[in-house]
């Protein structure tokens, strides 16, 4: 907490101001401190509330120091939020030049769909709710429907326990029914990513475990498999190529292995500066060049600049 | 501090002004020398020289027509060329001259004057009727005007109680006004809409209320409708059929014109309880050239009133409409519907307005008290750390720049709350164009001279380039009264100019300071005697307090240089205080006073620690 000025408000309030003028950027719902998404008569009453405290009068011929010019944003700021988002044409466009605060509110919104609490059900209506769940279930209209979504809840089940390859034969079940199915086919998706981040990861491990035990063929293997698995693994793509290199292996398959590595995370140093040894030994030096200049660039003092690139050219 | 200074509301209008307090969380009117609650609006130089502010200005108006200024609100921040002001004009008794910058001069006896100077007086009478209540000067005041009052008009409004030394706290809406009476200390929630027809504005606006705070959502108005576009209906109307019989033009003798405008008004209010009344005005004329006089003798119904004034309800409920949109709300909406301003005893008034809002106007507010009243609770608000009140006023009118073409960019549009500020970036419209001229409006115009011009000021310097390449940031705001203010920027040299913007119709700086000058002198004149002499002995004794204290605090600091400073801070204070002793000026020797009970408590409060 910095120290505060000699000003004519109490300190619990000037702290309040302070941490509204420092969310001063956000959205116009989080200013408000209200749900994103929340109604005009939220809005307004939460503007209303937010007055009380920050209108500018309230501190009328108080000593004020920098609080003055705080306050007066801060009030300025509250009146544009209210006027946007309580006027339906400019809350409108609003939304639609800012998608991120329109995924906020779908984000709010789809975890807390329901304002109200439903009362809960009774014994009697839960029984007569099952018995009209069976019974469209057979209709042979509803009889899809009801297949897929069967198959979707135990796949979503398999997915929380993280058992994609179950969860994948029963989306790709879904799809057999309703090849048009929106939901089915993004969760596949999902699910083949999921299960290949999963494969990758377990075989990273395992080549580390390998590693451990001295058995470098092994390891390779593992390596090699997990950035199979997932292009995107560059640790394990990093670990194939350093291996290789230590065993002599083929340039060019040290390059490849180098190259995934720093298309999956352009800006680490070491995957740099391995590639441009590597393309350098092949003899592409212009390549080379780039990868070691951009190397220089993101980490000028890390050691394995200072060891290979540094030397080559006295910058 | 002992006491709170007291702190008053003024609805400084057309016909009638009041000055109200707040007495123990109650608003209160307070009473004027005459025991009465109105004052009315209205200045006049006497035969013997003497100025006559209030119920003895206007009990003299008709013997002394030429030199008797009503009405001056509806003068007050405006242009002389406007049409608004030659409709006048042509009406008024009084002599009306134009200014050196367009702006209005009032003419009486031999001397001229601005209108915020004669609005001056009227608030200095009752300045001196709150006074004369408390016991104790009076400085700070809120100042109500019409919520569609523009810019001009607002900054012409504060120069008035400048002139009249009074601390314009803050210039508020009387619609809003009305609504705080109303609220405050109530549990209201919900829309309520204020319908204010005064002596010369119309106003309505609609809050939304909610546990102490008023937001206005949306208002409107004009500012030349009221009680006497009424009396003028009723005097063409009798000069008109006066004509016809008789080939006399009143209007021409400003004598008659003065009785006849007594005589409709008093007609107009006769009708608001009765369905018929007599106008006798004997001897109204004289023909030139001998002959005996001729006299006016007419029966005036109440439907021939309503008949006459039609039109002028019309607008009123044209505008209501207007509001209600803006506001987005339906008259169903609306919790409760609040009267305002003499006119609206008007039964035709009433009608309109039940009609239009479907519902019964709130009765228990009193149509002339209630904008002095709510005045009160703002100033209350302002001045009390404790206060529940918060008011979020809007801007009436629409606020833009003159672009290329001759079209307005609006940048901050009619009934957005107030503060507020808003920046638009502006380019260039011809190559090599190295000055800008800014031209700010007000108004709802779409071409540009259709609005009123607030100021124009001149952005020189910009850099050579093609036609849009320099940009210019615009940034106009707003401050708490509706008072604005403009700056430009040339965003590649941060070349910056602003202006707080003054009407051209309004007073200069200079030209205040000189009328705050002779002021002085006339205040002094009002001040000179018994409470000068008082005051003069209460300061003597604190002077005595401080003598004696800087010794002591000399001893107990112990020449420590926290010591040697403050005892310096109080001998120059002693020699300011002494000073004013001698001066002639009754504020000099107040703020004296102020100074000395400060410096005591400083030290004894120090006294006190060292002990």
């Amino acid at each position: 907490m910095p120290e505060m000025e000699k000003v004519d408000i109490p300190e619990e309030r000037q702290k309040e101001i302070l941490a509204l003028e420092a969310k001063l950027n956000s959205n116009h719902f989080e200013v408000l401190g209200i749900t994103a998404g929340a109604t005009s008569e939220q809005v307004r009453d939460a503007f209303h509330a937010l007055s009380r405290k920050f209108h500018p009068d309230r501190y009328h011929g108080r000593q004020l120091g920098s609080f003055a010019r705080r306050i007066d944003s801060i009030f300025k700021r509250l009146v544009e939020a209210n006027n946007i988002l309580t006027d339906p044409d400019k809350r409108q466009a609003y939304l639609d030049a800012n998608p991120f605060v329109r995924a906020a509110i779908r984000a709010a919104t789809g975890t807390n769909p329901t304002l109200q609490p439903v009362a809960p059900k009774t014994a009697e209506e839960e029984a007569r709710d099952a018995e009209r769940r069976a019974r469209f279930s057979r209709h042979p209209y509803l009889a899809k429907a009801s297949k897929i979504s069967e198959q979707l809840s135990k796949a979503k089940a398999h997915i929380a326990k993280q058992e994609y390859s179950h969860a994948f034969t029963l989306l790709n079940l879904a799809t057999q029914i309703d090849p048009q199915n929106v939901e089915v086919k993004t969760l596949l998706n999902d699910v083949r990513k999921k299960a290949e981040l999963l494969r990758s990861e377990t075989d990273y491990k395992r080549g580390l475990d390998a590693l451990n035990q001295g058995n470098e063929e092994l390891a390779l293997a593992a390596f090699k498999a997990a950035v199979n698995a997932s292009p995107s693994n560059h640790v394990a793509a990093f670990k194939a190529a350093t291996l290789l290199e230590r065993n002599s292996g083929d340039i060019k398959e040290i390059s490849a292995f180098a190259q995934k590595a720093v298309e999956a995370s352009p800006n680490t140093v070491e995957y740099r500066v391995l590639l441009g040894r590597m393309l350098e030994q092949a003899g592409m030096k212009a390549l080379a060049k780039k990868h070691f200049e951009e190397a220089l660039r993101l980490g000028p003092d890390h050691p394995d600049v200072k060891k290979y690139v540094k030397k080559r050219w006295p910058f | 501090m002992a006491e709170r200074e007291p702190v008053i509301g003024i609805d400084l209008g057309t016909t009638n002004s009041v000055v109200a307090f707040m007495q123990d969380g109650t608003p209160t009117v307070i009473r004027n020398r005459g025991s009465s609650n109105l004052t009315p609006s209205v200045v006049a130089m006497s035969k013997t020289g003497k100025m006559l502010v209030g119920q003895i200005a206007k009990r003299q108006a008709i013997t002394n027509a030429n030199d008797t200024v009503y009405a001056a609100k509806r003068l007050i921040g405006r242009k002389f060329s406007a049409a608004q002001t030659q409709d006048a004009v042509k009406v008024l008794p009084y002599t009306v001259l134009a200014g050196d910058h367009d702006d209005i001069k009032l003419q009486l006896a031999d001397k001229q004057y601005s209108v915020p100077e004669i609005s001056a007086m009227v608030l200095r009478e009752l300045k001196l009727d709150a006074e004369a209540f408390f016991g104790k000067p009076v400085r700070k005041a809120v100042i109500t005007v019409p919520a569609y009052f523009n810019d001009g008009q607002r900054q012409a409004t504060k120069d008035a109680g400048r002139i009249a030394g009074l601390e314009v706290l803050r210039i508020i809406n009387e619609p809003t006004a009305a609504a705080l009476a109303y609220g405050f200390g109530k549990s209201v929630n919900g829309k309520i809409a204020v319908f204010d027809l005064g002596g010369g504005t119309f106003d309505v606006s609609v809050l939304d209320v909610s546990s102490g705070v008023f937001d206005v959502i949306a208002t409107g108005g004009d500012t030349y409708l009221g009680g006497e576009d009424f009396d003028n209906r009723v005097i063409e109307w009798l000069v008109f059929d006066f004509a016809k019989e008789n080939g006399v033009d009143l209007r021409k003798d400003r004598m008659a014109l003065q009785r006849l405008k007594d005589a409709a008004e008093k007609a107009k209010i006769e009708l608001s309880s009765s369905k018929e009344t007599q106008i006798n005005l004997p001897f109204i004329s004289s023909p030139a050239g001998g002959g005996a006089a001729l006299h006016l003798h007419k029966t005036l119904s109440r439907e021939k009133l309503e008949e006459l004034c039609g039109d002028l309800v019309a607008r009123t409920i044209t505008i209501c409409e207007q509001v209600l949109t803006d506001a987005r709300v339906k008259a169903t909406d609306l919790k409760e519907m609040i009267l305002v301003g003499g006119m609206t005893r008007m039964p035709k008034v009433v009608d309109a307005v039940k009609t239009f809002f479907r519902r019964d106007p709130c009765k228990g507010v009193h149509p002339d008290e209630v904008v002095a009243l709510g005045a009160a609770v703002q100033a209350d608000a302002l001045t009390s750390q404790d206060s529940e009140v918060v008011l979020l006023d809007v801007t009436p009118q629409s606020l833009g720049v003159a672009v290329a073409g001759g079209y307005v960019r609006k940048l901050i549009p009619r009934n957005t709350t107030v503060p507020t500020s808003v920046t638009e970036v502006f380019n260039t419209s011809k190559d090599d164009q190295t000055t800008v001229k800014i031209m700010v409006l007000q108004g709802e115009a779409e071409v540009a001279h259709q609005n009123e011009l607030l100021g124009e000021f001149i952005l020189t310097g910009l850099r050579k380039a093609r036609r849009g390449e320099v940009e210019i940031d615009v940034t106009f705001e707003i401050n708490s009264e509706g008072i604005v203010s403009v700056s430009a920027r040339d965003r590649e040299t941060g070349l910056q100019q602003s202006i707080q913007v003054t009407a051209s119709g309004g007073l200069t700086e200079e030209e205040l300071k000189r009328i705050m000058e002779e002021q002085a002198d006339l205040l002094l004149e009002a001040r000179t005697g018994e409470e000068l002499q008082t005051k003069r002995s209460e300061l003597k004794a604190l002077m005595r307090e401080v003598e004696d204290l800087i010794p002591q605090l000399d001893k107990a600091t112990q020449g420590s240089e926290f010591g040697q400073d403050a005892i310096a801070k109080a001998k120059a204070t002693l020699e300011n205080a002494r000073k004013a002793f001698e001066g002639p000026l009754l504020s000099k020797v107040t703020e004296s006073m102020d100074t000395l009970t400060r410096t005591i408590s400083l030290f004894k409060g120090v006294l006190d620690r060292i002990k």
